[in-house]
């Protein structure tokens, strides 16, 4: 199984947090007790290597804004070893895109763009699609505009709507495929090699490893 | 004293947060899933003022405790007086310090930074560092600890041992003797001396049930009680005073020395065969961070670039820099650091922490021990050509602790020596780490058989002694790259060994009969105590614990946590990895005893 950190990114109120909610609620069928607190959601995908047919399980450890990004105080910690980014817009918000843009100007800075994904998400769908009804709002936002820039930009782009879940699935489906291009990608080229310091070995504070040397690697 | 009705404990709490997790199987994205305010909140229960490390855990506690926060820091990143920073950022610190902004705080910084970094075409980015203004090790057996798993905040974070300590002596480095069978196993040691060695750390683990043997050494220096009553060599006490103990000076007394010996070893084999680790990518600046996303999904509202500007304790009001306000219903906590303008409510900071921290071209890769990418090293009193009578500790990070790019390590030195000549022994400390460095990456002393062993499990030692003993005859050729050099002094009112006091949380008690102070912005504010010199984290939660029952009114339910996520889901085996297994061999007595947060035994 390979496991990426995939951070969320946008204004608030562009609905983030559904997105997310959508993702791991669709294909959640256990009953989880209070998971107030957790670090991170974590969902699972299966997508196909093209070459050996074979399935390929990815975990996603999601980690969410909680709130930090309303006065511009997400913390390094938070962007630190993203492999995949979710920038999120309002398509009903006609200046919502600029402000995701802004977004992933700052992702490029903060972790640099050779090994990230990102895909650019236009929520809200469901307020713009049927047309008449009282609810329904002009889209403000062109999905040309979006994509052109998108591709521009070299990310991924989707319109989604966390409401309906129209959308939702493929987002994500589309980062662990691209997720594991790369990963693919990157096993091959490094064999054998190490980065700085690669050698230097994580202790997992959660296993206490009485008297077992062997038991502290990660 | 205090008539703050204490507020229902998360224990209490709970029935409401398991009701609500009934009706929804997804789980809580707490934090983003209110509608979030636009604007600052009108009003919050407490306003907590900069992110340091013990401002963010206590922002942590309480947040989870349920109550209010609203937490601020002047910077644009987290961490304060505990940061993390690159060098940009050290060098706007440097400034501020020296333009007097952190009066009472710091001052005489003195910043060298070569030109190999930053500039565009420099060979390093002022980001590839991240330099601790207030570097610790973490205890394998620590209250801080077991509050890192308990949090969960463990999991934002990266943690690495750090095996390797080294004590100076006669211009040698000695490596430490810390385990049982390295004491049986080495050569160099009498007989009766491993035999007096083990009785002591039989006894130590014990010392509280064995009054009969340190009673009569209550007052005495720890010293007399190794010499009299174990008859240990100079060698032996130097380094279980200032190795594993970590002591300060000669005159440290039994029981606090005791205390601090017993804490390296019952923290030795709870993760493996080291005692200490330390965390990735930055120390407390990490951790901060850490806690503050903690408090964050615990509800807790975040605004850098925010400054203090006053609070009144009559009205309640605290006004901000951009001109918001906010009506405290609680307590406003402050890191002297960040105190507003015209604040005469300070404590005193009068103990001095003098620092050097140092960034050098060399990995220092012979200092560390395989898979690890740290150490200490220990300058004893009279080590020094100096002729020290505080010790100066060093704690070196390589690489693989990413806080620096391969190639180099980051030195912080510093020491409890008071005054002028604190920086004397600071830079005879960095001399002879300088020169044992050249020494022992020469190639002359490659092919030299006898400077290798071979360590109980196999692994090669290289024998620092002899190492030292070949040294006396080598001149060195080549001089160590600097890349920077950091000098500043640092203030703390946390005097040595003392690790809080709670006397200083009271004094600007306005609830008690404390005065106000005509014309003071900070009336009723409580201030934290900044960072003392101890390379350790094991004043961090004494002090929260402190605050948070000045403000809750009891500290029962202090992060009286009871996350059940991962593991209480029986999901994909695979879905495990995250899963904690059992914890209560690491959460001992946090929240039940006063002062036990160094309990445990090892077998010996």
């Amino acid at each position: 199984m390979l496991q990426f950190k995939l951070v969320l990114l946008g204004d608030s109120s562009v609905g983030k947090s559904s997105i997310v909610h959508r993702f791991v609620k669709d294909s959640f069928d256990e009953f989880r007790e209070s998971t107030i607190g957790a670090a991170f959601l974590s969902q699972t995908i299966k997508i196909e290597d093209k070459g050996s047919q074979q399935e390929v399980v990815i975990k996603f450890e999601i980690w969410d804004t909680a709130g930090q990004e309303r006065y511009k105080s997400l913390a390094p910690m938070y962007y630190r070893n993203a492999n995949a980014a979710l920038v999120v817009y309002d398509v009903t918000q006609q200046d919502s895109l600029a402000k995701a843009q802004g977004w992933v100007n700052e992702l490029k800075t903060k972790v640099g763009e050779d090994d990230l994904v990102i895909c650019l998400v236009g929520n809200k769908l469901d307020l713009c699609t049927e047309e008449g009804e009282s609810s329904s709002k002009p889209k403000a936002v062109e999905s040309s505009d979006a994509e052109g820039y998108a591709n521009e930009q070299g990310l991924l782009f989707h319109e989604v709507s966390a409401k309906t879940g129209e959308g939702v699935k493929q987002v994500f489906q589309s980062i662990g495929e691209k997720l594991y291009e790369f990963k693919k990608h990157e096993l091959a080229n490094s064999k054998g090699r190490q980065g700085a310091g690669g050698d230097t070995v994580n202790v997992q504070l959660q296993r206490p490893s009485t008297n077992d040397a062997t038991s502290c690697c990660g | 004293m205090y008539t703050t009705e204490r507020r229902p404990s998360m224990a209490e709490r709970r029935p409401t947060i398991v009701a609500m997790s009934a009706q929804s199987v997804v789980p809580h994205l707490a934090g983003i899933e209110d509608p979030l305010p636009d604007t600052t909140p009108e009003k919050v229960d407490v306003l907590i003022v900069g992110t340091g490390m013990v401002e963010s855990v206590l922002a942590a506690a309480l947040s989870w405790q349920g109550s209010s926060v609203l937490h601020i820091d002047r910077n644009d990143h987290y961490g304060d007086s505990s940061a993390t920073l690159t060098v940009d950022q050290i060098k706007k610190w440097v400034n501020s310090v020296n333009q007097g902004l952190f009066s009472g705080c710091y001052d005489n910084a003195k910043l060298y930074v070569s030109t190999s970094i930053g500039n565009h075409n420099g060979k390093y980015a002022s980001r590839d560092f991240g330099i601790d203004l207030a570097p610790k090790v973490l205890f394998a057996k620590s209250d801080l600890l077991s509050i890192l798993v308990r949090s969960r905040v463990h999991q934002y974070l990266e943690f690495q041992s750090l095996s390797n300590f080294h004590t100076f002596e006669n211009d040698n480095f000695e490596k430490l003797t810390n385990t049982k069978q390295e004491i049986f196993t080495d050569q160099k040691l009498p007989l009766m001396t491993k035999r007096n060695l083990m009785k002591f750390i039989k006894f130590v683990l014990n010392w509280e049930e064995q009054p009969e043997v340190w009673k009569p050494y209550a007052d005495t220096p720890l010293c007399d009680l190794l010499v009299e009553k174990f008859r240990l060599e100079k060698a032996q006490v130097f380094e279980l005073m200032f190795s594993i103990g970590l002591c300060y000076n000669m005159q440290t007394k039994t029981p606090e020395a005791l205390q601090r010996i017993r804490r390296y070893l019952s923290s030795f084999d709870v993760y493996g065969p080291f005692s200490v680790l330390y965390s990735k990518y930055g120390g407390p600046g990490e951790l901060s961070q850490g806690f503050c996303r903690s408090a964050a999904v615990g509800g807790a509202t975040y605004k850098l670039n925010e400054t203090l500007t006053s609070y009144d304790p009559n009205t309640k009001m605290a006004l901000f820099g951009d001109g918001s306000q906010v009506y405290v219903t609680e307590k406003v906590v402050a890191s002297p650091s960040q105190a507003p303008k015209d604040s005469r409510n300070i404590p005193n900071q009068k103990y001095e922490v003098h620092r050097l921290t140092c960034v050098v071209e060399k990995s220092c890769e012979q200092w560390f021990s395989e898979g690890e990418s740290a150490a200490v090293i220990v300058f004893p009193p009279g080590s020094l050509k100096s002729g020290n009578v505080e010790v100066v500790q060093a704690f070196i990070l390589g690489s693989g602790s990413e806080i620096c790019p391969g190639g180099t390590s980051v030195w912080y030195l510093s020491t409890m020596q008071q005054g002028s000549r604190a920086e004397m022994d600071l830079d005879a400390a960095l001399e002879a780490m300088e020169a044992s460095l050249i020494r022992e990456s020469s190639t002359d002393l490659e092919h030299d058989d006898s400077l290798v062993q071979f360590g109980p499990n196999g692994e090669t030692l290289i024998n620092s002694v002899r190492l030292g003993q070949s040294f006396k005859q080598y001149v060195p050729r080549e001089r160590i790259q600097f890349l920077l050099k950091l000098y500043y002094t640092q203030y703390t009112s946390t005097p040595p060994f003392n690790v809080v006091d709670p006397s200083f949380f009271d004094i600007n008690n306005i609830d008690g009969n404390g005065k106000l102070i005509p014309g003071a912005s900070d009336n009723g504010v409580l201030y934290t105590a900044m960072p003392s010199g101890e390379i350790s984290y094991d004043e961090v939660v004494t002090a929260v614990r402190v605050l948070y029952e000045k403000i809750v009114g009891s500290d029962d339910d202090f992060f009286d946590l009871d996350f059940e996520d991962e593991d209480e889901a029986p999901m994909n085996k695979a879905d495990y990895e995250n899963a904690i297994e059992d914890d209560e061999d690491v959460d001992m007595n946090v929240g039940r005893h006063e002062s036990a947060e160094f309990v445990g035994e090892m077998e010996i």
